[in-house]
């Protein structure tokens, strides 16, 4: 059943599932109806529009199901890491080992915007003392004191050091409550000094070797402890191919951005690819899935590119985006207000950097740890994202502020001010999502459409000069 | 040819006809602010079309503005509040490079291009502290009326200091002014101050002049001194601040429709 690329409701997709399973849709274990996951609870999906492929049903359904998957490696005797904040380094280590399965806790901050808050997991951190001057990935620790949304890991890790203070605030409430974590450091990514040996990151800012030997330190004893509960140490050759598995996950992300980016109409929606970004990280707790489901999804991209069909309108202004949102109902409104997403640094963009490969692999996992834009300065971000809104010929930027979250407290005005130097007639906005936003969208939208109008004026005036 | 703005802020709705042949506005008017904003610009704009004897058919087009905008089903196009006060402040005053606008709800700043066009925007509205809705408060509690704020504010000889940027614990404040003595006058000066440095913080360290002040909150006397102190330029008030949104919407609405032989809209 072909049809053309279009956003529909949950309603919608469900029809067109019925549909598309009589015409012979065949589908993973873990496929089915959207419309089941908003049964369970999951109420935000009956806001959203989504896109009609079925490699995009595929794509959420792997992502909603990822409990159920949890639960049933741990059935299978498989031990579960719980890795948390470093984003996207952990799992290759752990991956390394078939007895491991790892996912981030950190995934459960959508779940107050995809239950709609009925969940009560912020409550819960509110009662723990982690209120709403924190990051909403407080929610986790709702997640682990319900006990509802992941089974508790048998091994749980945390990266701190250079940003997110209140990450290490929240994390420190778990340990008190009882869940020990194992911690690993990545220090604040300096400049190399005058005779100290630099290296070259795979995100591309330059390190001291020094920093990077006490990264590699901190991953070596995450490996001495995954080799433990494995049951046998983690080899160089598990490493070696858990990094090929996750290059391989990485290329396609970076295929799609790169397809998304440079076709006009726009061939799949933001909230997709937000979805696409977040594969990388820690694959679903499934590498093959994952690669499997985002082929699928290049696919489709790839003929909608050729059949020059997509989703929005083609003067939908490109902008490039800061940031996750909470309430993923926002990824729908920057396309209702007549943007479209070319490009975004979703704070995992360092998980869609190629591992290197031809040298020892703790030492590549330390170079993406290292490079993770986050590690640096506030400005060193701030000029990577400069570079990436030329690579993508952004025409305006949304810095979107987390609540709570220390990071953001400043760096929306840097990223501002950077943007400004390099592009002086680029519209920047900065906006602030709730986990459930739906009192905010006038100013929310306000924000956005003005960047749109401003974006429109200018390439109405290149044109008129031409 | 004449074409409407209408602008549906959070505390009040403002209707302005424009005609663009005798490049006049030909009437305008603002009613407060509802829950049922769409009735309110419909029965506002058919009043402020009967009294001027005119017949809905001879406006060629209605953009809407502002925090409501999408709830105005009757007119043509919606367009932000932001593109629509620059484009009314370039009509009065085309030298602008900056405008400041201090609505019921939030607070902006535009930095415009040289042709008049907006070039950035920052803008408040996390708090009421830069807004409109701080002043009805205080308003409220000192028992005064808007009118009454400035000139109560240009008899201040020491204005207070508000120190808390949330609205609901300034109020906190202002009864404990209230509570050592401190004057009515000076307590409304150290509001309208605080609301200025609030706004003087959007600028950032370079305001580019001339600065014009548009909104409501530009009418009330004395804000566009605290202001100038704030931002350290002089600042312009264009005539009729509140309605620069809706004014801008009508010349808009005209770029809709340019030609002159276009027929009236349905």
């Amino acid at each position: 059943m072909m049809a053309l690329p279009e956003k529909i409701d949950l309603e919608t997709w469900d029809a067109r599932h019925a549909g598309l399973r009589r015409a012979g849709l065949t589908e993973p274990w873990y496929g089915g109806p959207l419309g089941r996951h908003a049964a369970d609870g999951d109420e935000r999906l009956r806001a959203l529009r989504f896109d009609n492929a079925p490699a995009s049903l595929r794509l959420w359904n792997l992502v909603l199901t990822e409990e159920d998957r949890l639960q049933e490696h741990r059935d299978q005797g498989k031990r579960l890491v719980g890795a948390m904040k470093d984003l996207g380094a952990v799992p290759l280590l752990a991956f390394a080992a078939p007895e491991l399965v790892c996912f981030y806790p950190d995934g459960a901050w959508w779940t107050p915007c995809i239950m709609e808050c009925t969940d009560g997991l912020l409550n819960v951190a509110d009662r723990l003392g982690i209120d709403d001057t924190f990051c909403p990935v407080r929610a986790m620790l709702g997640a682990f004191e319900t006990q509802r949304h992941f089974p508790i890991p048998d091994l749980l890790t945390c990266s701190t050091g250079t940003a997110c203070d209140d990450f290490t605030a929240i994390a420190r409430t778990l340990e008190r409550l009882g869940h020990p974590i194992l911690w690993w450091e990545i220090p604040h990514r300096r400049t190399p000094g005058p005779g100290e040996e630099s290296v070259t990151l795979p995100t591309g800012f330059t390190a001291p070797r020094a920093q990077l030997t006490f990264v590699k330190a901190g991953l070596e004893r995450l490996c001495a402890a995954f080799g433990e509960l494995a049951g046998h140490p983690i080899t160089t050759g598990g490493l070696h191919r858990s990094i090929l598995t996750a290059n391989r996950v990485r290329a396609l992300a970076e295929e799609l951005w790169r397809l998304v980016a440079c076709a006009t109409p726009c061939p799949l929606p933001a909230l997709e690819m937000l979805l696409v970004d977040v594969l990388p990280v820690h694959f679903c707790s499934d590498p093959a899935e994952t690669q499997a489901t985002l082929q699928e999804l290049v696919a489709e991209v790839r003929r909608r590119v050729a059949a020059g069909a997509g989703v929005l309108a083609p003067d939908a202004v490109g902008v490039y985006w800061v940031n996750p949102v909470a309430d993923l109902r926002v990824m729908n409104l920057v396309e209702e207000c007549g943007a479209r997403i070319v490009g975004a640094d979703f704070m995992f963009a360092h998980a869609r950097a190629e591992v290197p490969v031809d040298i020892e692999p703790l030492e590549a996992v330390a170079q993406i740890a290292l490079g993770d834009p986050m590690a640096g300065t506030a400005q060193d971000r701030a000029r990577r994202i400069g570079r990436e809104i030329a690579r993508c010929r952004a025409e305006g930027l949304v810095v979107s502020r987390i609540p709570g979250a220390s990071h953001c407290a400043s760096e929306g005005g840097v990223i501002r001010d950077e943007i400004a130097r390099r592009f002086p007639h680029l519209p920047v906005t900065e906006i602030e999502v709730p986990p459930v936003a739906d009192a905010c969208f006038p100013t929310l939208r306000t924000r956005i459409e003005a960047v749109v109008e401003i974006a429109r004026e200018r390439r109405n005036h290149a044109l008129r000069r031409h | 040819m004449l074409c409407a703005g209408i602008d549906a802020g959070s505390r009040c709705i403002k209707v302005l006809l424009f005609d663009t042949r005798a490049e006049r506005v030909v009437c305008a008017g603002y009613a407060g602010q509802g829950v049922p904003q769409r009735e309110l610009a419909h029965t506002l704009y058919h009043d402020l079309l009967r009294d001027a004897g005119l017949d809905a058919a001879a406006v060629r087009a209605i953009v809407a503005t502002g925090y409501g905008r999408a709830r105005i089903d009757f007119a043509d196009t919606t367009i932000t509040e932001i593109t629509c006060h620059a484009r009314g402040v370039r009509h009065h005053l085309p030298d602008v490079r900056t405008i400041v606008e201090v609505g019921g709800q939030d607070s902006k700043l535009m930095r415009l291009n040289g042709t008049g066009d907006v070039r950035d925007f920052v803008m408040n509205d996390r708090c009421a502290a830069g807004t409109g809705r701080f002043i009805e408060v205080v308003a409220e509690r000192l028992g005064v009326t808007l009118d009454e704020m400035g000139a109560l504010a240009g008899q201040s000889r020491a204005p207070a200091r508000i120190s808390s940027t949330c609205v609901v614990f300034a109020e906190t404040e202002i009864v404990g002014l209230l509570a050592s003595g401190a004057a009515p006058p000076d307590i409304v000066a150290g509001v309208l101050r605080a609301i200025s440095n609030r706004v003087g913080a959007m600028a950032g360290r370079t305001v580019d002049a001339p600065v014009a002040f548009t909104g409501g909150v530009a009418m009330i006397p004395g804000m566009q001194g605290f202001l100038e102190e704030s931002l350290g330029a002089a600042v312009i008030v264009p005539a009729e601040p509140q309605m620069t949104g809706a004014l801008g919407a009508a010349l808009l609405a005209a770029t809709l429709h340019p030609r002159e032989e276009a027929g009236p809209r349905a």
